[in-house]
Protein backbone atom coordinates (compact mmCIF):
# COMPACT_ATOMS: atom_id res chain seq x y z
CA UNK A 1 0.00 0.00 0.00
CA UNK A 2 1.32 3.42 -0.84
CA UNK A 3 1.04 6.31 1.51
CA UNK A 4 -1.18 9.14 0.24
CA UNK A 5 -0.96 9.96 -3.39
CA UNK A 6 -1.47 13.67 -3.76
CA UNK A 7 -3.62 14.62 -6.70
CA UNK A 8 -1.88 17.80 -7.55
CA UNK A 9 -0.17 17.05 -10.84
CA UNK A 10 -3.14 17.49 -13.24
CA UNK A 11 -3.69 20.79 -15.02
CA UNK A 12 -7.15 21.21 -13.47
CA UNK A 13 -5.92 20.65 -9.92
CA UNK A 14 -5.40 23.84 -7.93
CA UNK A 15 -1.93 25.18 -7.41
CA UNK A 16 0.44 23.81 -4.85
CA UNK A 17 0.06 26.81 -2.58
CA UNK A 18 -3.71 26.50 -2.48
CA UNK A 19 -3.40 22.80 -1.73
CA UNK A 20 -0.99 23.45 1.13
CA UNK A 21 -3.23 26.10 2.60
CA UNK A 22 -6.29 23.86 2.29
CA UNK A 23 -4.48 20.95 3.91
CA UNK A 24 -3.37 23.00 6.88
CA UNK A 25 -6.81 24.57 7.24
CA UNK A 26 -8.53 21.19 7.27
CA UNK A 27 -6.34 19.74 10.01
CA UNK A 28 -6.32 22.95 12.10
CA UNK A 29 -9.35 22.12 14.26
CA UNK A 30 -8.35 18.62 15.41
CA UNK A 31 -4.78 19.83 15.93
CA UNK A 32 -6.09 22.66 18.11
CA UNK A 33 -8.07 20.14 20.18
CA UNK A 34 -4.97 17.99 20.52
CA UNK A 35 -2.90 20.93 21.74
CA UNK A 36 -5.47 22.41 24.12
CA UNK A 37 -6.67 19.14 25.63
CA UNK A 38 -3.54 16.98 25.62
CA UNK A 39 -0.38 19.01 25.31
CA UNK A 40 -1.24 22.05 27.42
CA UNK A 41 -2.92 20.28 30.38
CA UNK A 42 -0.09 17.75 30.54
CA UNK A 43 2.63 20.40 30.49
CA UNK A 44 0.70 22.50 33.01
CA UNK A 45 0.26 19.49 35.26
CA UNK A 46 3.93 18.51 35.21
CA UNK A 47 4.93 22.12 35.85
CA UNK A 48 2.43 22.37 38.70
CA UNK A 49 3.71 19.27 40.45
CA UNK A 50 7.22 20.75 40.47
CA UNK A 51 6.11 23.77 42.47
CA UNK A 52 6.45 23.58 46.21
CA UNK A 53 4.72 26.15 48.43
CA UNK A 54 7.05 28.17 50.60
CA UNK A 55 7.05 31.45 52.55
CA UNK A 56 7.94 33.48 49.47
CA UNK A 57 5.27 31.98 47.20
CA UNK A 58 5.66 28.83 45.12
CA UNK A 59 9.14 27.54 44.54
CA UNK A 60 10.61 25.01 42.17
CA UNK A 61 11.28 21.71 43.89
CA UNK A 62 10.71 17.98 44.09
CA UNK A 63 8.91 18.07 47.44
CA UNK A 64 5.65 16.60 46.16
CA UNK A 65 7.42 13.66 44.62
CA UNK A 66 9.42 13.10 47.79
CA UNK A 67 6.13 12.94 49.66
CA UNK A 68 4.81 10.38 47.17
CA UNK A 69 7.90 8.20 47.47
CA UNK A 70 7.88 8.46 51.25
CA UNK A 71 4.28 7.27 51.47
CA UNK A 72 4.19 3.48 51.84
CA UNK A 73 0.61 3.17 50.57
CA UNK A 74 1.33 5.15 47.38
CA UNK A 75 4.38 3.03 46.72
CA UNK A 76 2.43 -0.18 47.29
CA UNK A 77 -0.14 1.02 44.74
CA UNK A 78 2.60 1.87 42.28
CA UNK A 79 4.21 -1.56 42.59
CA UNK A 80 0.86 -3.31 42.37
CA UNK A 81 -0.09 -1.35 39.23
CA UNK A 82 3.16 -2.23 37.52
CA UNK A 83 3.00 -5.89 38.53
CA UNK A 84 -0.65 -6.27 37.51
CA UNK A 85 0.05 -4.62 34.15
CA UNK A 86 3.09 -6.75 33.34
CA UNK A 87 1.38 -9.98 34.39
CA UNK A 88 -1.71 -9.18 32.29
CA UNK A 89 0.43 -8.23 29.27
CA UNK A 90 2.51 -11.39 29.46
CA UNK A 91 -0.53 -13.65 29.75
CA UNK A 92 -2.57 -11.91 27.06
CA UNK A 93 0.38 -12.02 24.65
CA UNK A 94 1.16 -15.69 25.34
CA UNK A 95 -2.45 -16.79 24.94
CA UNK A 96 -3.03 -14.74 21.82
CA UNK A 97 0.22 -15.97 20.29
CA UNK A 98 -1.05 -19.50 20.85
CA UNK A 99 -4.40 -18.67 19.24
CA UNK A 100 -2.73 -16.85 16.33
CA UNK A 101 -0.41 -19.80 15.73
CA UNK A 102 -3.32 -22.23 15.83
CA UNK A 103 -5.21 -20.09 13.33
CA UNK A 104 -2.17 -19.79 11.06
CA UNK A 105 -1.99 -23.55 10.62
CA UNK A 106 -5.67 -24.51 10.65
CA UNK A 107 -8.64 -23.88 8.50
CA UNK A 108 -12.27 -24.88 8.46
CA UNK A 109 -15.25 -24.20 10.61
CA UNK A 110 -13.59 -24.67 13.99
CA UNK A 111 -10.81 -22.22 13.15
CA UNK A 112 -13.35 -19.67 11.92
CA UNK A 113 -15.30 -19.96 15.16
CA UNK A 114 -12.15 -19.63 17.27
CA UNK A 115 -11.18 -16.54 15.27
CA UNK A 116 -14.61 -15.00 15.79
CA UNK A 117 -14.57 -15.75 19.53
CA UNK A 118 -11.12 -14.24 19.97
CA UNK A 119 -12.35 -10.99 18.38
CA UNK A 120 -15.54 -10.82 20.43
CA UNK A 121 -14.06 -8.58 23.19
CA UNK A 122 -13.55 -5.81 20.59
CA UNK A 123 -17.30 -5.29 20.76
CA UNK A 124 -17.68 -5.36 24.53
CA UNK A 125 -17.08 -2.16 26.53
CA UNK A 126 -14.98 -2.36 29.72
CA UNK A 127 -17.85 -1.55 32.02
CA UNK A 128 -20.00 -4.32 30.52
CA UNK A 129 -17.37 -7.05 30.75
CA UNK A 130 -16.35 -5.97 34.25
CA UNK A 131 -19.92 -6.29 35.47
CA UNK A 132 -20.34 -9.55 33.54
CA UNK A 133 -17.24 -11.01 35.19
CA UNK A 134 -18.52 -10.04 38.62
CA UNK A 135 -21.57 -12.18 37.89
CA UNK A 136 -19.62 -14.94 36.17
CA UNK A 137 -16.65 -15.32 38.51
CA UNK A 138 -18.16 -13.91 41.67
CA UNK A 139 -19.44 -15.88 44.65
CA UNK A 140 -22.29 -18.18 43.54
CA UNK A 141 -21.68 -17.02 39.97
CA UNK A 142 -22.26 -19.06 36.85
CA UNK A 143 -18.72 -20.48 36.78
CA UNK A 144 -19.09 -21.81 40.30
CA UNK A 145 -22.47 -23.31 39.41
CA UNK A 146 -21.03 -24.99 36.32
CA UNK A 147 -18.06 -26.38 38.25
CA UNK A 148 -20.35 -27.74 40.95
CA UNK A 149 -22.38 -29.51 38.27
CA UNK A 150 -19.30 -31.54 37.39
CA UNK A 151 -18.52 -32.20 41.04
CA UNK A 152 -15.89 -29.55 41.79
CA UNK A 153 -16.90 -27.87 45.03
CA UNK A 154 -13.74 -26.02 46.09
CA UNK A 155 -14.23 -22.93 43.93
CA UNK A 156 -12.72 -19.81 45.46
CA UNK A 157 -13.75 -16.64 43.71
CA UNK A 158 -11.06 -14.32 42.32
CA UNK A 159 -13.54 -11.43 42.70
CA UNK A 160 -12.04 -8.63 44.85
CA UNK A 161 -8.57 -10.18 44.66
CA UNK A 162 -5.80 -9.14 42.25
CA UNK A 163 -6.73 -12.15 40.10
CA UNK A 164 -10.13 -10.60 39.27
CA UNK A 165 -8.80 -7.61 37.28
CA UNK A 166 -6.06 -9.84 35.87
CA UNK A 167 -8.65 -12.12 34.25
CA UNK A 168 -10.60 -9.13 32.93
CA UNK A 169 -7.47 -7.53 31.45
CA UNK A 170 -6.49 -10.72 29.68
CA UNK A 171 -10.07 -11.13 28.42
CA UNK A 172 -10.23 -7.58 27.07
CA UNK A 173 -6.82 -7.69 25.44
CA UNK A 174 -6.98 -10.89 23.43
CA UNK A 175 -8.31 -9.51 20.12
CA UNK A 176 -5.69 -6.90 19.35
CA UNK A 177 -2.64 -9.18 19.53
CA UNK A 178 -4.54 -11.97 17.76
CA UNK A 179 -5.19 -9.55 14.88
CA UNK A 180 -1.73 -8.00 14.85
CA UNK A 181 0.11 -11.31 15.24
CA UNK A 182 -2.20 -12.96 12.72
CA UNK A 183 -1.25 -10.32 10.15
CA UNK A 184 2.43 -10.92 10.89
CA UNK A 185 2.22 -14.71 10.81
CA UNK A 186 0.34 -14.72 7.51
CA UNK A 187 3.41 -13.21 5.89
CA UNK A 188 5.52 -16.27 6.68
CA UNK A 189 5.37 -18.47 3.61
CA UNK A 190 4.46 -22.14 3.86
CA UNK A 191 7.54 -22.88 1.78
CA UNK A 192 9.89 -21.52 4.42
CA UNK A 193 8.25 -23.68 7.08
CA UNK A 194 8.23 -26.79 4.88
CA UNK A 195 11.86 -26.25 3.95
CA UNK A 196 12.81 -26.05 7.62
CA UNK A 197 10.77 -29.16 8.34
CA UNK A 198 12.49 -31.03 5.51
CA UNK A 199 15.82 -30.15 7.06
CA UNK A 200 14.64 -31.82 10.25
CA UNK A 201 13.63 -28.80 12.33
CA UNK A 202 11.09 -29.57 15.09
CA UNK A 203 8.10 -27.38 15.87
CA UNK A 204 9.71 -25.40 18.75
CA UNK A 205 12.72 -24.61 16.59
CA UNK A 206 10.53 -23.47 13.69
CA UNK A 207 8.63 -21.27 16.14
CA UNK A 208 11.73 -19.63 17.60
CA UNK A 209 13.82 -19.31 14.45
CA UNK A 210 11.31 -18.72 11.67
CA UNK A 211 7.96 -17.58 13.02
CA UNK A 212 8.86 -15.39 16.00
CA UNK A 213 11.41 -13.22 14.16
CA UNK A 214 8.69 -12.41 11.62
CA UNK A 215 6.28 -11.18 14.26
CA UNK A 216 8.83 -9.51 16.54
CA UNK A 217 7.66 -6.02 15.70
CA UNK A 218 3.98 -6.99 15.93
CA UNK A 219 4.63 -8.52 19.35
CA UNK A 220 6.35 -5.37 20.58
CA UNK A 221 3.55 -3.12 19.35
CA UNK A 222 0.88 -5.39 20.81
CA UNK A 223 2.77 -5.36 24.12
CA UNK A 224 2.95 -1.57 24.12
CA UNK A 225 -0.75 -1.14 23.34
CA UNK A 226 -1.88 -3.58 26.02
CA UNK A 227 0.52 -2.11 28.56
CA UNK A 228 -0.70 1.45 27.94
CA UNK A 229 -4.33 0.38 28.11
CA UNK A 230 -4.00 -1.63 31.31
CA UNK A 231 -1.72 0.65 33.30
CA UNK A 232 -4.14 3.57 33.04
CA UNK A 233 -7.37 1.66 33.49
CA UNK A 234 -10.04 2.48 36.02
CA UNK A 235 -13.26 0.53 35.48
CA UNK A 236 -11.81 -2.99 35.62
CA UNK A 237 -9.87 -2.65 38.90
CA UNK A 238 -12.64 -0.49 40.40
CA UNK A 239 -15.27 -3.18 39.91
CA UNK A 240 -13.20 -6.36 40.24
CA UNK A 241 -10.10 -5.49 42.22
CA UNK A 242 -9.27 -5.60 45.92
CA UNK A 243 -9.92 -2.49 48.05
CA UNK A 244 -6.19 -2.30 48.75
CA UNK A 245 -3.73 -2.01 47.16
CA UNK A 246 -5.37 0.02 44.42
CA UNK A 247 -4.31 0.44 40.84
CA UNK A 248 -3.26 4.01 40.11
CA UNK A 249 -6.44 4.76 38.13
CA UNK A 250 -8.66 3.97 41.11
CA UNK A 251 -6.21 5.65 43.48
CA UNK A 252 -6.24 8.89 41.44
CA UNK A 253 -10.00 8.92 41.15
CA UNK A 254 -10.39 8.54 44.91
CA UNK A 255 -7.75 11.17 45.62
CA UNK A 256 -9.31 13.67 43.23
CA UNK A 257 -13.03 12.87 43.52
CA UNK A 258 -13.52 11.71 47.10
CA UNK A 259 -10.62 13.22 49.00
CA UNK A 260 -10.55 16.42 46.91
CA UNK A 261 -6.76 16.61 46.83
CA UNK A 262 -5.97 17.63 43.24
CA UNK A 263 -2.28 18.29 44.02
CA UNK A 264 -1.72 14.71 45.11
CA UNK A 265 -3.80 13.29 42.25
CA UNK A 266 -1.60 15.25 39.84
CA UNK A 267 1.58 13.72 41.26
CA UNK A 268 0.00 10.26 40.91
CA UNK A 269 -0.97 11.06 37.33
CA UNK A 270 2.55 12.20 36.48
CA UNK A 271 3.97 9.02 38.02
CA UNK A 272 1.60 7.01 35.86
CA UNK A 273 2.63 8.98 32.78
CA UNK A 274 6.29 8.47 33.61
CA UNK A 275 5.88 4.70 33.83
CA UNK A 276 3.87 4.70 30.62
CA UNK A 277 6.32 6.98 28.84
CA UNK A 278 9.02 4.31 28.84
CA UNK A 279 6.71 2.05 26.88
CA UNK A 280 5.09 4.76 24.76
CA UNK A 281 8.46 6.20 23.76
CA UNK A 282 9.45 2.83 22.54
CA UNK A 283 6.06 2.33 20.83
CA UNK A 284 6.48 5.62 18.98
CA UNK A 285 10.03 4.70 17.94
CA UNK A 286 8.83 1.35 16.59
CA UNK A 287 6.01 3.05 14.69
CA UNK A 288 8.39 5.56 13.14
CA UNK A 289 10.62 2.70 12.08
CA UNK A 290 7.84 0.77 10.36
CA UNK A 291 6.55 3.99 8.79
CA UNK A 292 10.01 4.52 7.30
CA UNK A 293 10.23 0.88 6.23
CA UNK A 294 6.96 1.20 4.34
CA UNK A 295 8.08 4.22 2.36
CA UNK B 1 -21.56 -34.18 12.54
CA UNK B 2 -18.99 -35.21 9.98
CA UNK B 3 -16.95 -32.04 10.42
CA UNK B 4 -16.42 -32.86 14.08
CA UNK B 5 -14.89 -36.19 13.22
CA UNK B 6 -12.44 -34.61 10.86
CA UNK B 7 -11.49 -31.78 13.16
CA UNK B 8 -8.47 -32.25 15.39
CA UNK B 9 -9.21 -32.80 19.04
CA UNK B 10 -7.04 -29.84 20.06
CA UNK B 11 -9.17 -27.44 18.04
CA UNK B 12 -12.40 -28.65 19.60
CA UNK B 13 -10.90 -28.37 23.07
CA UNK B 14 -9.65 -24.84 22.42
CA UNK B 15 -13.03 -23.88 20.97
CA UNK B 16 -14.97 -25.20 23.98
CA UNK B 17 -12.73 -23.55 26.55
CA UNK B 18 -12.90 -20.26 24.65
CA UNK B 19 -16.66 -20.50 24.20
CA UNK B 20 -17.16 -20.86 27.97
CA UNK B 21 -14.71 -18.09 28.89
CA UNK B 22 -15.54 -15.58 26.16
CA UNK B 23 -19.30 -15.97 25.92
CA UNK B 24 -20.01 -17.29 29.44
CA UNK B 25 -19.74 -13.95 31.27
CA UNK B 26 -21.96 -12.11 28.78
CA UNK B 27 -24.45 -14.97 28.75
CA UNK B 28 -24.68 -14.72 32.55
CA UNK B 29 -25.71 -11.08 32.23
CA UNK B 30 -28.34 -11.84 29.59
CA UNK B 31 -29.85 -14.58 31.73
CA UNK B 32 -29.86 -12.30 34.79
CA UNK B 33 -31.71 -9.61 32.84
CA UNK B 34 -34.66 -11.97 32.34
CA UNK B 35 -34.54 -13.68 35.72
CA UNK B 36 -37.03 -12.77 38.42
CA UNK B 37 -35.70 -15.35 40.83
CA UNK B 38 -32.34 -17.07 40.53
CA UNK B 39 -31.03 -18.45 43.79
CA UNK B 40 -27.97 -20.54 44.45
CA UNK B 41 -27.52 -23.44 43.69
CA UNK B 42 -29.93 -23.51 40.73
CA UNK B 43 -28.10 -23.59 37.42
CA UNK B 44 -30.87 -21.51 35.84
CA UNK B 45 -33.41 -18.99 37.15
CA UNK B 46 -36.48 -20.51 38.79
CA UNK B 47 -38.74 -17.63 37.73
CA UNK B 48 -38.27 -15.88 34.40
CA UNK B 49 -39.84 -12.57 33.50
CA UNK B 50 -39.58 -8.92 32.59
CA UNK B 51 -40.29 -7.53 36.05
CA UNK B 52 -36.97 -5.68 36.35
CA UNK B 53 -37.32 -4.17 32.88
CA UNK B 54 -40.46 -2.39 34.08
CA UNK B 55 -38.68 -1.41 37.28
CA UNK B 56 -35.71 0.11 35.43
CA UNK B 57 -37.74 1.77 32.68
CA UNK B 58 -40.01 3.38 35.24
CA UNK B 59 -37.20 5.05 37.12
CA UNK B 60 -36.12 8.63 36.47
CA UNK B 61 -32.64 7.92 37.85
CA UNK B 62 -32.20 5.46 34.99
CA UNK B 63 -34.03 7.17 32.14
CA UNK B 64 -32.49 10.62 32.67
CA UNK B 65 -28.88 9.38 32.50
CA UNK B 66 -29.71 7.42 29.35
CA UNK B 67 -31.11 10.58 27.75
CA UNK B 68 -28.07 12.56 28.94
CA UNK B 69 -25.72 9.91 27.56
CA UNK B 70 -27.39 9.86 24.17
CA UNK B 71 -27.37 13.66 23.94
CA UNK B 72 -23.71 13.91 25.01
CA UNK B 73 -22.59 11.12 22.74
CA UNK B 74 -24.49 12.40 19.72
CA UNK B 75 -23.12 15.93 20.09
CA UNK B 76 -19.55 14.79 20.80
CA UNK B 77 -19.43 12.23 17.99
CA UNK B 78 -20.98 14.60 15.45
CA UNK B 79 -18.63 17.44 16.35
CA UNK B 80 -15.69 15.06 16.17
CA UNK B 81 -16.84 13.92 12.74
CA UNK B 82 -17.19 17.52 11.61
CA UNK B 83 -13.56 18.31 12.40
CA UNK B 84 -11.94 14.89 11.88
CA UNK B 85 -13.35 13.76 8.55
CA UNK B 86 -12.03 16.79 6.62
CA UNK B 87 -8.70 16.29 8.36
CA UNK B 88 -8.71 12.65 7.30
CA UNK B 89 -9.29 13.76 3.72
CA UNK B 90 -6.41 16.22 3.96
CA UNK B 91 -4.07 13.59 5.37
CA UNK B 92 -4.99 11.14 2.63
CA UNK B 93 -5.17 13.39 -0.40
CA UNK B 94 -3.41 16.72 0.05
CA UNK B 95 0.26 17.56 0.22
CA UNK B 96 1.15 20.17 2.81
CA UNK B 97 4.12 20.98 5.01
CA UNK B 98 4.42 18.93 8.20
CA UNK B 99 1.87 16.35 7.05
CA UNK B 100 3.74 13.34 8.44
CA UNK B 101 4.47 15.08 11.74
CA UNK B 102 0.84 16.09 12.23
CA UNK B 103 -0.49 12.67 11.26
CA UNK B 104 1.96 11.11 13.60
CA UNK B 105 1.02 13.33 16.52
CA UNK B 106 -2.50 11.88 16.41
CA UNK B 107 -1.15 8.37 16.73
CA UNK B 108 1.33 9.40 19.41
CA UNK B 109 -1.48 11.09 21.35
CA UNK B 110 -2.99 7.73 22.12
CA UNK B 111 0.20 6.62 23.83
CA UNK B 112 -0.70 8.97 26.70
CA UNK B 113 -2.58 7.07 29.43
CA UNK B 114 -6.10 8.44 29.22
CA UNK B 115 -7.00 8.43 32.88
CA UNK B 116 -3.90 10.40 33.86
CA UNK B 117 -4.62 12.83 31.04
CA UNK B 118 -8.20 13.30 32.25
CA UNK B 119 -6.89 14.12 35.72
CA UNK B 120 -4.79 16.91 34.23
CA UNK B 121 -7.76 18.17 32.20
CA UNK B 122 -10.02 17.98 35.26
CA UNK B 123 -7.69 20.26 37.20
CA UNK B 124 -7.66 22.80 34.34
CA UNK B 125 -11.45 22.57 33.94
CA UNK B 126 -11.88 23.05 37.68
CA UNK B 127 -10.31 26.48 37.28
CA UNK B 128 -12.37 27.26 34.16
CA UNK B 129 -15.64 26.14 35.79
CA UNK B 130 -16.14 23.49 33.14
CA UNK B 131 -16.35 20.62 35.62
CA UNK B 132 -19.82 19.14 35.76
CA UNK B 133 -20.92 20.88 32.58
CA UNK B 134 -22.30 19.38 29.38
CA UNK B 135 -19.70 21.05 27.16
CA UNK B 136 -16.83 20.14 29.41
CA UNK B 137 -17.69 16.47 28.98
CA UNK B 138 -18.29 16.90 25.24
CA UNK B 139 -14.81 18.37 24.67
CA UNK B 140 -13.09 15.54 26.48
CA UNK B 141 -15.19 12.87 24.80
CA UNK B 142 -14.26 14.27 21.40
CA UNK B 143 -10.68 13.35 22.22
CA UNK B 144 -11.63 9.69 22.52
CA UNK B 145 -13.19 9.74 19.08
CA UNK B 146 -10.35 11.41 17.24
CA UNK B 147 -8.08 8.52 16.39
CA UNK B 148 -10.80 6.27 15.03
CA UNK B 149 -12.40 9.18 13.15
CA UNK B 150 -9.17 10.15 11.43
CA UNK B 151 -7.57 6.79 10.87
CA UNK B 152 -10.41 4.77 9.33
CA UNK B 153 -11.62 7.52 6.94
CA UNK B 154 -8.04 8.41 5.94
CA UNK B 155 -7.40 4.79 4.97
CA UNK B 156 -10.66 4.81 2.99
CA UNK B 157 -9.86 8.06 1.14
CA UNK B 158 -6.43 6.67 0.37
CA UNK B 159 -7.93 3.47 -0.97
CA UNK B 160 -10.01 5.24 -3.64
CA UNK B 161 -8.10 4.92 -6.93
CA UNK B 162 -6.94 8.42 -7.97
CA UNK B 163 -7.74 7.43 -11.56
CA UNK B 164 -11.46 7.66 -10.72
CA UNK B 165 -11.07 11.24 -9.56
CA UNK B 166 -8.76 12.14 -12.44
CA UNK B 167 -11.37 10.86 -14.88
CA UNK B 168 -13.78 13.34 -13.32
CA UNK B 169 -11.31 16.20 -13.70
CA UNK B 170 -10.68 15.24 -17.32
CA UNK B 171 -14.40 15.52 -18.02
CA UNK B 172 -14.24 19.07 -16.72
CA UNK B 173 -15.76 18.64 -13.27
CA UNK B 174 -14.66 21.00 -10.52
CA UNK B 175 -12.80 19.70 -7.51
CA UNK B 176 -15.87 20.09 -5.31
CA UNK B 177 -18.07 18.25 -7.82
CA UNK B 178 -15.58 15.40 -8.06
CA UNK B 179 -15.45 15.21 -4.29
CA UNK B 180 -19.23 15.16 -3.87
CA UNK B 181 -20.03 12.80 -6.73
CA UNK B 182 -17.05 10.43 -6.72
CA UNK B 183 -14.93 10.58 -3.58
CA UNK B 184 -17.60 10.98 -0.91
CA UNK B 185 -19.91 8.12 -2.00
CA UNK B 186 -16.92 5.79 -2.17
CA UNK B 187 -15.80 6.70 1.32
CA UNK B 188 -19.28 6.69 2.84
CA UNK B 189 -19.25 3.17 4.35
CA UNK B 190 -15.94 3.86 6.09
CA UNK B 191 -17.18 7.22 7.38
CA UNK B 192 -20.32 5.55 8.75
CA UNK B 193 -18.24 2.80 10.37
CA UNK B 194 -15.94 5.32 12.05
CA UNK B 195 -19.01 7.17 13.35
CA UNK B 196 -20.53 4.03 14.83
CA UNK B 197 -17.27 2.89 16.41
CA UNK B 198 -16.65 6.29 17.97
CA UNK B 199 -20.29 6.54 19.08
CA UNK B 200 -20.36 3.26 20.98
CA UNK B 201 -16.92 3.95 22.44
CA UNK B 202 -18.10 7.28 23.86
CA UNK B 203 -21.49 5.96 24.95
CA UNK B 204 -19.84 3.49 27.30
CA UNK B 205 -16.94 5.64 28.42
CA UNK B 206 -16.69 5.83 32.18
CA UNK B 207 -13.49 7.80 32.70
CA UNK B 208 -14.41 11.21 31.26
CA UNK B 209 -17.92 11.18 32.71
CA UNK B 210 -16.54 10.36 36.14
CA UNK B 211 -13.67 12.84 36.24
CA UNK B 212 -15.19 15.72 34.25
CA UNK B 213 -18.97 15.27 34.47
CA UNK B 214 -19.70 14.01 37.96
CA UNK B 215 -21.62 14.78 40.05
CA UNK B 216 -23.81 17.18 38.02
CA UNK B 217 -23.73 15.12 34.82
CA UNK B 218 -24.75 11.51 35.37
CA UNK B 219 -24.33 9.27 32.36
CA UNK B 220 -25.57 5.76 31.67
CA UNK B 221 -22.18 4.04 32.24
CA UNK B 222 -21.96 5.75 35.64
CA UNK B 223 -25.33 4.28 36.60
CA UNK B 224 -24.05 0.92 35.41
CA UNK B 225 -20.88 1.38 37.44
CA UNK B 226 -22.76 2.16 40.63
CA UNK B 227 -25.40 -0.54 40.19
CA UNK B 228 -22.84 -3.22 39.28
CA UNK B 229 -22.14 -4.00 42.91
CA UNK B 230 -25.75 -3.60 44.12
CA UNK B 231 -27.64 -6.31 45.91
CA UNK B 232 -30.31 -6.47 43.22
CA UNK B 233 -28.31 -8.04 40.43
CA UNK B 234 -30.97 -7.61 37.77
CA UNK B 235 -30.78 -3.81 37.60
CA UNK B 236 -27.33 -3.62 36.05
CA UNK B 237 -28.09 -6.69 33.96
CA UNK B 238 -31.17 -5.08 32.43
CA UNK B 239 -29.23 -1.88 31.72
CA UNK B 240 -26.43 -3.84 30.04
CA UNK B 241 -28.77 -5.83 27.83
CA UNK B 242 -30.94 -2.83 27.01
CA UNK B 243 -28.08 -0.59 25.87
CA UNK B 244 -25.30 -2.94 24.81
CA UNK B 245 -27.18 -5.50 22.71
CA UNK B 246 -28.41 -2.92 20.14
CA UNK B 247 -24.90 -1.43 20.04
CA UNK B 248 -23.40 -4.86 19.48
CA UNK B 249 -25.76 -5.48 16.58
CA UNK B 250 -24.76 -2.21 14.91
CA UNK B 251 -21.08 -2.77 15.65
CA UNK B 252 -21.19 -6.10 13.85
CA UNK B 253 -21.96 -4.16 10.68
CA UNK B 254 -18.64 -2.36 11.01
CA UNK B 255 -16.48 -5.43 11.38
CA UNK B 256 -15.40 -5.24 7.75
CA UNK B 257 -13.43 -2.15 8.74
CA UNK B 258 -11.81 -3.90 11.63
CA UNK B 259 -9.90 -6.26 9.39
CA UNK B 260 -6.59 -7.66 10.55
CA UNK B 261 -4.66 -5.61 8.07
CA UNK B 262 -6.44 -2.37 8.79
CA UNK B 263 -6.05 -2.67 12.55
CA UNK B 264 -2.47 -3.83 12.35
CA UNK B 265 -1.55 -0.90 10.13
CA UNK B 266 -3.56 1.54 12.15
CA UNK B 267 -1.45 0.74 15.16
CA UNK B 268 1.75 0.78 13.15
CA UNK B 269 2.47 -2.93 13.15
Amino acid sequence: MTIAKPLASGAKAPGAFLEQAAGLALIAAPMALLITLILLPTVAMIWGTLQVPSDSGAQFGLGRYQAFFADAYSMANLRYTLFQTLASCATALTLSLGIALYLRFSEGRIATMIHALSLFPLFVPSVVISYALVRFLGPNGLLQLLLEQVGFTHYRTPYLTPVGPYIAFVWENLPLPVLVLGAGLSQVSDHAIEAARDLGAKAPRILVEILLPQVRRSLLIAFALIFLGVIGSFTVPYLLGPPAPEMLGVFMQRTLGNLRRPEEAQVQAVMLMLMASVVSGFYIATMLQSERGRR
Amino acid sequence: MSFLRRAPLGGILLLSVMAVLMVGPILTVVVWAFAEKWRYPNLLPTVWGLKYWYVMLGRDTVINPIVTSIALTTVATSLAALICWPAAYAFARLRFPGRQVFLFSFVAAQAVPKFALFVSIAVVFLRLDLIGTFWGVVFVQMLSAMLVMIWIPAAAFRGIPPALEEAGFDLGASRLRVFLLITLPQAMPALAASYVLAYVGILFEVDSALLIGAPQITTMPLVLLSSASQVIVQEAAVLCVMIWVPCFAVLLLTRRFMSSKGIAQGFGA
